[in-house]
């Protein structure tokens, strides 16, 4: 039986009469990077406040870390870690000390670690400075490392690589994977499809306050056709071998699409046929469906539904 | 006591803050004895010497009325200094109860109040005993530790009201307007008109001054401290409320 760190039963969060979250049901597996991905304005944010209890739910049900949330939310929340839309601080305080300002609301052993989340984030160096001075990037680390205090199991990241520089994104990707490969389970709330797609095992699609799509980002991808770029000499011939399939001309030669439950093994049935007919065959292309292309798939879907 | 540390450390961090709180707690009292002595010794004919019992109620007077603008100052900033940056959000994800975080607040902010309260007292204390001229009457201990007591319930008085409602509005800026308006001006007139005594909370510390204008107002012991009990503890109890249920 699968161990989820995040469950969610029917959550939803109501604004007067707008459904801000609407019967979500979220299962995230424990030790894994999990993507919460979403357009703005989809509901992502006020999900992972309820499940902070930053904001409470309408209706629905939570279990954080296994205990129920709000009624366990102490316990559950002694093993979080989260860095929330932009991150804040107070500006005159410099960052050690902003650190020292949550850790003092934790354990007593997170004044301990403030030195070596410090370090961990890259900023050990100006933890001294005041964050006033600090730039947008600064401070998105010193929210990781306000995030890390706690020696969290979950970390649940809202938009963590907005104001990050490319070398900063590439950093920040790389944190992800050595978190979860210390057994912790990262929790990436954005609307950045390749970023997600780049750091995740698993993601929940979420649309106007629905998740519409969760699984492993192999299953997601697996949704969709994959394609076949095929350079040939007789193009003609080709397609006309090729008649069982979806074929379209490209300017170098021919686009086959390939249905979903396509055998593994059909670019290779693809090229015998081709071969044995005689045409000389230059490119054989397999092409995976990307996340962003069934993102799109899905979302266009229950638009058209709508 | 490590949340309380945390709450003075966000305090005493803000220079302005600090900077305003002792300009209107220890600058008077040492601007004013300071004026008083040199008056004295330019012209001893024309200016007693600046101690004296008279002298140290004048002073305290004022230490009362300015040195609460420094308690609603801190206590506002106290209440509503985490919303205010942001970052109440991140303490409410510790896990740590919005109760205690509220708490912690209590004297965290006395915490840096009451040393500037104790000096600008100290230093009218010290300066009225030591400056006591012939003729003058004296600065007994017994009255220097009932005015202590009275200015401590007074800017404790004042720090909860602030402390209370900035939690309650989540604003600063809109509680020092708020009880700004009320100290400076509401209060004073509500006061003139004699017909609140058993409401208003500068009546009941009034009735309770050491000094002779306790006899200004007709509200008893007993009530005035019922009041003072009720200013207190309500405000305080809307900000916690507020703390506890309020989307962080």
């Amino acid at each position: 039986m699968q161990d989820f760190i995040v469950e969610t039963e029917k959550l939803t969060k109501r604004f007067g009469e707008r459904v801000a979250v609407d019967g979500v049901d979220l299962r995230i597996p424990r030790g894994s990077a999990f993507g919460y991905l979403g357009p703005n304005g989809a509901g992502k944010t006020t999900l992972i406040r309820m499940l902070l209890g930053l904001t409470s739910a309408t209706s629905g049900s939570m279990r954080l870390l296994g205990r129920p949330v709000p009624a366990e939310r102490a316990a559950a929340l002694a093993r979080v870690g989260a860095l929330v839309e932009e991150p804040r601080f107070h500006a005159f305080l410099t960052g050690r000390e902003n650190l020292e300002i949550i850790a003092a609301a934790r354990d007593a052993a997170a004044l301990e670690r403030i030195e070596g989340v410090l370090d961990r984030v890259g900023l050990a160096a100006r933890a001294d400075e005041r964050v006033k001075k600090y730039s947008l990037g600064m401070r998105q680390r010193l929210g990781v490392a306000r995030a890390l205090l706690g020696d969290p199991e979950l970390l649940i990241l809202d938009e963590p690589t907005n104001g990050l520089d490319p070398a900063g994104i590439l950093e920040f990707r790389n944190l992800v994977r050595r978190l979860v490969g210390e057994g912790r389970t990262v929790v990436l709330s954005s609307h950045l499809l390749d970023e997600v797609e780049r750091i995740c095992d698993a993601v929940a699609i979420v649309d106007r306050g629905r998740v519409v799509w969760q699984g492993a980002i192999e299953a997601i991808r697996g949704g969709v056709g994959s394609t076949l770029l095929v350079e040939v000499d007789d193009v003609p011939a080709a397609r006309a071998l090729l008649a069982d399939y979806t074929v379209e001309d490209t300017a170098a030669g021919l686009r086959v699409s390939l249905p979903t439950d396509a055998d593994p093994h059909v670019a290779a049935e693809i090229n015998r046929t081709l071969v044995a007919a005689g045409i000389a065959v230059r490119r054989l292309d397999p092409s995976r469906a990307s996340l962003e292309q069934r993102f799109l798939e899905i979302t266009s879907r229950l638009e058209e539904a709508a | 006591m490590n949340l309380i540390r945390a709450e003075l450390l966000k305090l005493r961090k803000r220079r302005g803050l600090v900077a305003a709180a002792a300009l209107v707690t220890i600058a008077p009292m040492a601007i004013g004895y300071t004026v008083l002595s040199i008056l004295h010794a330019a012209n001893p004919e024309k200016y007693d010497p600046a101690g004296g019992i008279d002298n140290f109620t004048d002073s305290i007077e004022l230490l009362t009325q300015i040195g609460v603008v420094g308690a609603i100052l801190i206590g506002a900033t106290a209440g509503a200094g985490d919303h205010g940056a942001g970052v109440f959000r991140d303490l409410v994800v510790t896990g740590r109860s919005r109760l205690a975080l509220f708490a912690a607040r209590v004297p965290g902010g006395l915490g840096l109040l009451v040393p500037l309260v104790g000096v600008a007292f100290a230093i009218a204390a010290v300066a009225s005993v030591a400056t006591t001229g012939d003729g003058q009457s004296p600065v007994t201990d017994v009255t220097i530790a009932q005015t202590a007591g009275w200015v401590a319930l007074t800017m404790v008085t004042a720090y909860a009201l602030a402390l209370g409602v900035s939690s309650a509005f989540g604003s600063r800026g809109t509680a020092i307007g708020i009880l700004l308006g009320w100290q400076l001006a509401a209060a004073p007139i509500l006061l003139a008109s004699g017909k609140l005594d058993d409401i208003l909370p500068n009546a009941a510390l009034l009735a309770l001054e050491p000094a002779e204008e306790a006899q200004l107002v007709t509200t008893s012991v007993p009530t005035a401290i019922a009041i003072l009990v009720v200013w207190t503890l309500v405000p305080l109890a809307a900000g916690a409320w507020r703390t506890q249920r309020a989307d962080a």
